[in-house]
């Protein structure tokens, strides 16, 4: 059996799921009995880090008793979450939990890393003579952030199927496969009534501050831009890039030109793309600059239906009446303030 | 003569009986899944495709050919729950194999070349493709791959490992900048070397760097990249007017004459060692000559974009007829690759003669027998017919 304290730090674990389920606590007890007040409040503790800080973050563990609450709490935090209801705010959860395994995994041996790495699927091994891992390239075009160029399968060494990956790499793959899949979790479960009960409070505290960010967001100073008024693929690539979740190259692109388009000035764009959580001000400034033509010799135009379709992030199940009828995204949007303008 | 209706339609006439006997006479093999892949097809004469079919029993399918005798048949490198239905929601994607389209089009100098010139120059891209990419550096094994010759000017490989049917655009796009050596960066290739140190007040500053490059047997692009100057060093030494070759290299000849002078037999044998020196146009010069030929070029699409990244892409029968030669769409294994020559090997249509009117000379060798045609009416075997009526070099009256 693996350490309590490590349990503690990787609560998604098979180990950790064994040691739940070897304490035999109904959902009951673990979200009303007294002994376990203190695993509520550092559930409740990691959604709050999440929000704000987008890492769980780290509890003090140092007896036994501490390490099982820190367990006990990872149970209770999702459940929580899937009652807030809201998949900004589950994303955001996913992301935290994501994040702070990937912080603790920089620390652990290569061999604890791919042990963690098959758990979750992974294909990878090691080259022991020259202490490298060798990961399978479709896990690695699956959950690697290759929008950036020194991600990019290019720029890497990759031999009969295998790429070579570092193992912050590795570290930073895992993060990706985390993130997804505790979001995929989550967005499976069902709200747990008892839990609704239990963390009324907190719920309800939740849904306010995810609403009054959403406000804050549409309600965002950025010159005349409606957000409601954006076609669905620009809306989803959006809410994408705030939720922190890896977009296309393309994507990015796509809605940088296409706000650029309705002539929203570089630092308004930025303003929009600020609270992703990877966000890095230079390199995005760099960008939009680029993009919009401030610092090249090309000002790039928005991309039309058909290509957006052709690179995959027109998203099929979410179009609707007017997208139908239209062949490009800015066309969505005024044929929108036109409807507005007729109404009043 | 003038040409007129009557003469395109007993072309087009021609041309599908010819292509319905072949029918007739060669059943064709049915792809894999068939029940759940797309069916297209151009008929001579006709508008448009003729999109969204689906047979559910292979004599239907059979039926089908020999009853319309279609110029051109595709089928879609998707499977579908509906594979009939008309939209693409309704159709219900399953996933895809990997398909790789080289084309002589989309070669550099393609335009300058004869058609069995471009052929040739096209196959070897297409073995670069194969051995270096999908069986070395992707590593799929060769029970996955299945190579075709197009019918026109190029080559087709589908990778069938189960592994890839569920990549979606994004996965495929990365694979195609991988193989065409997108976003390579040069830092990653030539790494810098302190050969020299000096010291002043106790402390040591770097006093001369060399550039290194990576060992050509390297895996993946550092090694190709290697490989790549050191055949293109070789290339211009042995070259009798090496500044001639530099120029086909896009190389100014001012550039050229100054990039010879420094190519001294020591640079040379320095290079082969991996010793490349500091000066960035040289740098430059062999990391982007190194890359366009060790690179693949791959066909794009309508919109632009690599056939590779569409997932549902409709793609040639194999073992049907290309409408514009004649020619089969033909499976090849890697060693009948290495002596496939299209203009003899995909050949499948009868030797009766014919008169056909030219409306220019053309010289061509095909079914190991040259013809040098003049302008004007000649007698030509079928096959031959059917070429030159389907690239429009010929009439029929």
């Amino acid at each position: 059996m693996t350490e309590l304290a490590v349990l503690a730090k990787y609560p998604f674990l098979n180990d950790t799921k064994e040691y739940i389920k070897s304490i035999g606590l109904s959902v009951e007890e673990l979200l009303s009995h007294p002994l376990y007040e203190r695993a509520r409040t550092i559930g409740i503790e990691r959604l709050d880090n999440a929000l704000k800080n987008t890492d769980v973050g780290d509890s003090c563990v140092v007896t036994d008793s501490d390490c099982m609450m820190v367990v006990l709490s990872y149970p209770i935090a999702r459940m929580v979450a899937v009652c807030v209801g809201d998949t900004y705010f589950k994303k955001r959860y996913a992301l935290g939990e994501a994040y702070c395994a990937y912080r603790n995994l920089l620390d652990e041996s290569s061999l604890f890393l791919l042990d963690a790495a098959k758990e979750l699927g992974l294909h990878a091994g090691s080259i022991e003579e020259k202490q490298q891992i060798r990961l399978y390239f479709k896990d690695y075009l699956r959950f690697a952030p290759t929008h950036y160029k020194e991600w990019n399968m290019t720029n890497r060494t990759i031999d009969r199927g295998f790429v070579t990956v570092s193992q912050k790499d590795l570290a930073r793959i895992i993060l990706e496969v985390l993130r997804k899949r505790i979001n995929d979790e989550l967005d499976a479960r069902e709200c747990d009534p008892l839990a609704i009960r239990m963390f009324s409070e907190d719920i309800k505290r939740f849904q306010n501050i995810v609403s009054m960010q959403k406000k804050k967001m549409e309600a965002a100073p950025v010159g005349k831009l409606s957000v409601e008024k954006l076609p669905p693929c620009m809306k989803y690539i959006l809410a994408a890039i705030q939720a922190g979740e890896n977009v296309p190259h393309m994507g990015r692109f796509a809605l940088v030109a296409f706000l650029h388009s309705l002539k929203l000035s570089p630092n308004e764009i930025l303003k929009l793309f600020s609270t992703a959580p990877d966000y890095e001000e230079d390199k995005t400034r760099y960008q939009v600059e680029h993009i919009s033509g401030k610092t090249s010799s090309t000002e790039y135009k928005s991309p039309g239906c058909d290509k957006m379709r052709t690179y995959g992030i027109c998203p099929q199940e979410k179009i609707d009446e007017l997208c139908r009828r239209v062949h490009h995204p800015a066309s969505y949007y005024s044929a929108k303030w036109r409807q507005e303008k007729e109404k009043t | 003569m003038p040409e007129n209706d009557a003469s395109l339609q007993k072309t087009l006439d021609f041309l599908r009986t010819q292509f319905r006997e072949y029918y007739e006479n060669n059943p064709i093999e049915l792809p894999d899944r068939f029940g759940r892949r797309e069916f297209a097809f151009v008929l001579f004469g006709g508008k448009g495709m003729i999109r969204h079919l689906a047979f559910p029993k292979k004599t239907d399918f059979t039926a089908f050919l020999i009853d319309r005798a279609p110029m051109h048949a595709y089928y879609s490198s998707a499977y579908y729950k509906k594979p009939d239905a008309s939209t693409m929601q309704e159709k219900q994607w399953m996933g895809a194999e990997l398909i790789f389209d080289l084309d002589s089009d989309h070669l550099p100098n393609a335009e300058k070349l004869s058609y069995a010139e471009s052929l040739d120059l096209v196959k070897k891209e297409f073995k670069k493709l194969v051995e270096e990419f999908l069986l070395g550096d992707f590593g799929f094994n060769e029970k996955y791959l299945d190579l075709y010759f197009s019918g026109g000017r190029g080559y087709h490989a589908h990778v069938k490992d189960p592994n890839v049917f569920d990549f979606d655009s994004n996965e495929r796009r990365e694979i195609v900048d991988y193989i065409t050596g997108r976003n390579l960066q040069d830092a990653i290739v030539f790494k810098e070397h302190v050969t020299g140190k000096k010291e002043y007040h106790g402390r040591s500053f770097a006093s001369g760097k060399s550039l290194i490059m990576p060992s050509p047997d390297e895996a993946g692009w550092k090694g190709r990249i290697s490989r790549g100057v050191i055949e293109l060093v070789d290339e211009i030494a042995r070259s009798s007017d090496p500044i001639k070759k530099l120029e086909e290299y896009g190389v100014k000849q001012t550039d050229a004459e100054k990039l010879i002078q420094d190519l001294s037999e020591d640079r040379v044998k320095r290079i082969r060692e991996g010793l490349l020196d500091q000066s960035k146009t040289i740098r430059r010069f062999f990391l982007n000559s190194a890359l366009r030929k060790t690179a693949v070029s791959l066909a794009k699409g309508e919109t632009d974009e690599p056939v590779t990244c569409d997932v549902k892409r409709l793609i040639r029968l194999p073992g049907s007829l290309h409408g514009k030669t004649g020619f089969q769409v033909k499976k090849l294994t890697l060693d009948e690759l290495k002596e496939f020559n299209p203009l003899n090997d995909t050949v499948v249509l009868s030797d009766e003669p014919i008169k056909v009117t030219l409306r220019q000379p053309f010289t061509i060798t095909m079914n190991k027998e040259t013809f040098s045609l003049t302008e004007g009416e000649t007698e030509v075997p079928t096959y031959l017919a059917v070429f030159l009526l389907g690239r429009k070099i010929a009439v029929l009256f």
